[in-house]
């Protein structure tokens, strides 16, 4: 019995465990393994193999039975997915739905998940811009949150690092806000695009119009093919898992890479309840797992933990790692964790028409649209709200079909399409201000099927996300009635926090234990061998889209684990 | 053996005296395919009349040919929210005696011009009654699942505007060449 035992806590024990499969997840499981630790990552959801598992990769539009829609007792079953524009006929295997997983909202949240292996780095929308010092530096300027310990010339190496092997398509734009990466080349601006690229770079000193820098493959196809990917090939159906690797995500890139190295042990089903702490050790020595179809609970054990769960997951098991050295959850000495969650408010939108240019159309797809970096309160304060808003700016020729009537006449009219105007659209990603009481909870009553508490979640807008809506409206409406654009519309479609997809927060970095609960290396203040570097260790949110920046913290705090531990 | 013969071998042994619940000969064509619809046969082939109508055939595929007649019915079962479902439903189940009511013929047994000229009657009628509104619901969703159905038919996005599912590339400014056939697809 004896030796069982031994031979059982070996098997359990690895040098590292990476808690969470997705975006940040899979690079530390990459990283880990490179450096030779033996790393068992466990992801609470099903296996999703690269290419065998994307059960809708190849098939062609007539083959879904409703043409993509979600049935009607779905979507009435599950409001707060049937939100998200990606939960389509294609793709609602990969999402979490409402029923199958609840948390409580204290206020409306749209809580956005994917269970499995890759989490939703198979889901998202592939942008990748990096952060600079002006986004480093915000919280300390403006007097919110509290100062990040780390400035860009920190991470420039690992954004590097990064990109190169995520493979990102860019174009060297030479913005001092927006600093350029490891581009392969880019993908290109449409005919109305350049026009107001050329029309505001010319009317509108510091604000520009690029090409979004998105992590597809355009190039250098030799460094991929080590990796078994290949070139995007511009289906643009990216939310089915790409059998060409042509973005990037966990399942095509970093997993199979680390497992490959031969140290990585990959558990599905794998819900963690805890981080075991030792307070004779004084550190963190491994997790408590229940099996999500048997429930059976197992520990497993190793030096190195790093929690990648997802932002709001992460909170949550960490609140949910109690002992009598932290009775409030892991961590958390001075009663921060859950607190300062915030996101990207992406409430607001813009469309309208250019007559001009009749003469050209696009050919082709583009899985990417042009982008509009940051351009208020840059430098200094200039508004009456704090920070500002990047902007997504797409356009393209309208092929119209006219539809009415019946009979050979709407025939006719099917067969014979002309070509409309071209049509411009633009929705903002606005930075928000993290605040005490944005946070997320663990309700005291109710669990799941899992017996693991509930999430509360209580997140919200204030009022300088309501003046920073409006100054976007007034600011795009200006400059699109000012390019000659007609038929301008705004809107605030007044959607709950969380479908963005961009929370961020609860365990934030800082320099000071008191006031933060992750140093410099991403490391718990008061248990340094536990790692966060996903969404969760955001000290503010900035207003690029964060897997970048992960990615980068990621491979940053394992270079620092295994040459610390 | 099928259970509807089963029940009916039955209802025959038993010289009809059994009153079951579920043995409503009256219901008897009603199609398992579209459960929450409860839909006969007669009113699935009227369907397939109104999708003709609108799509008609002739140099191209009719509608009707293309088993749209089907894909409206799967939609509406599926798709649309119970209360639109309802609306449909009674606009299908009406569709035929307003039609016989008002323009003097059977919808079955028109000419395509008849039957255009009834269906546009229908949907451009203005301030119409609760019953004209559930026919016009009626028609313009069908009309609607049957244009979405035959645009992403795989004989339209292989014959007629041929689906590239791997374009390769892009191009974000390309002169037009106004000779040129449109694809919607391409």
């Amino acid at each position: 019995m004896a030796n069982l035992n031994i031979d059982s806590i070996k098997e359990r024990t690895f040098d590292a465990i990476v808690i969470g499969s997705g975006m940040s997840g899979g690079w530390a499981a990459k990283e880990l393994t490179e450096k030779g630790l033996k790393t068992l990552v466990l992801e609470r959801g099903k296996e999703v193999n690269h290419i065998k598992d994307y059960p809708t990769t190849s098939m062609f539009p007539w083959e879904f039975e409703h043409r993509g829609e979600i049935l009607s007792d779905i979507k009435k079953e599950n409001p707060i997915i049937s939100r998200c524009y990606a939960f389509r006929e294609e793709s609602e295997h990969f999402f979490v739905k409402d029923t199958e997983h609840p948390y409580i909202q204290d206020k409306p949240f749209d809580w956005i998940r994917g269970y499995q292996t890759g989490g939703k780095s198979l889901l998202w929308a592939r942008q990748v811009q990096r952060w600079s010092d002006l986004d480093f530096e915000g919280p300390a300027r403006d007097g919110f949150a509290v100062d990040w310990p780390i400035r860009y010339a920190d991470l420039a190496p690992w954004y590097s690092y990064v990109e190169k092997f995520v493979g990102v398509s860019g174009n060297k734009d030479g913005l001092s806000n927006l600093p350029d990466g490891e581009f392969l080349p880019p993908m290109e601006l449409t005919a109305v695009e350049r026009y107001f690229k050329d029309f505001v770079g010319g009317n509108y000193s510091g604000r520009d119009v690029i090409i979004g820098r998105c992590a597809h493959i355009t190039g250098n196809y030799e460094y991929y093919a080590k990796q078994g990917r290949g070139l995007c090939q511009h289906r643009n159906l990216c939310v089915r898992g790409c059998p060409f690797g042509g973005y990037f995500s966990s399942n095509a890139s970093t997993l199979p890479w680390a497992a490959n190295t031969g140290n990585l042990t990959m558990q599905n089903n794998a819900v963690v309840h805890s981080i075991i702490y030792d307070e004779q050790k004084q550190k963190a020595t491994g997790v408590m797992v229940i099996d999500a179809l048997t429930k059976e609970v197992s520990e497993y054990h190793a030096p190195i933990i790093f929690l990648n769960a997802s932002a709001l997951n992460t909170n949550l098991i960490l609140l949910n790692s109690k002992s009598n050295r932290f009775p409030e959850g892991l961590g958390n000495d001075n009663g921060l964790l859950g607190k300062y969650v915030a996101f990207h408010n992406y409430r607001a939108g813009i469309s309208g028409e250019y007559e001009g240019l009749g003469e050209y159309g696009t050919s082709g797809k583009r899985p990417n649209g042009g982008y509009i970096p940051r351009f208020r309160n840059l430098h200094k304060q200039e508004t009456n709200f704090l920070r500002g808003y990047a902007a997504g700016f797409s356009g393209n020729r309208a092929i119209e079909t006219d539809r009415s009537g019946i009979g050979a006449e709407l025939q006719n009219q099917l067969l014979n399409p002309k070509y409309g105007t071209w049509r411009v659209g633009s929705h903002m990603m606005g930075e928000t201000i993290p605040k005490e009481d944005g946070q997320v909870s663990l309700d005291q009553n109710q669990t799941d099927e899992w017996e693991m508490p509930l999430l509360k979640v209580s997140v919200d807008y204030d009022q300088n996300d309501e003046d920073m809506i409006k100054d976007y409206l007034e600011q795009m409406t200006e400059m699109f009635e000012a390019a000659g654009f007609k038929n301008i519309r705004t809107r605030d479609d007044k959607r709950a926090p969380g479908l963005d997809i961009h929370e961020m927060g609860g365990v934030r970095m800082g320099h000071d234990p008191k006031t933060s609960l992750l140093n410099k290396w991403n490391q718990l203040h008061a248990c340094k061998n536990v790692y966060v570097t996903d969404g969760a260790c955001m000290t503010s949110t900035s207003t690029q889209n964060p897997s970048l920046t992960y990615m980068a913290l990621a491979a940053r705090a394992v270079d620092h684990a295994v040459k610390n531990h | 053996m099928d259970r509807r013969l089963a029940l009916k071998q039955l209802a025959l042994f038993t010289g009809g005296l059994m009153a079951f619940p579920s043995c409503d000969f009256s219901r008897e064509n009603v199609l398992a395919a579209y459960e929450k619809l409860q839909v006969t046969e007669a009113q699935k082939n009227l369907l397939a009349k109104v999708v003709e109508t609108i799509l008609p055939g002739g140099d191209i595929v009719g509608a009707k040919e293309l088993d749209m007649q089907d894909f409206v019915l799967v939609m509406a079962n599926d798709c649309l929210t119970e209360e639109d479902q309802s609306r449909f439903v009674k606009g299908l189940k009406n569709f035929d005696q307003y039609i016989q009511k008002n323009f003097g013929s059977s919808f079955g047994k028109m000419d395509q011009e008849a039957a255009e000229r009834s269906f546009m009657a229908i949907v451009d009628t203005e301030d119409g009654d609760g019953e004209v509104e559930e026919l016009k619901y009626f028609l313009n969703t069908t009309k609607r699942f049957t244009l979405q159905g035959y645009l992403s038919s795989e004989y339209f996005m292989t014959e007629i505007m041929p689906y590239k599912m791997i374009p390769g590339g892009f191009e974000g400014q390309v002169k037009i060449d106004p000779t040129k056939k449109i694809n919607i697809n391409g």
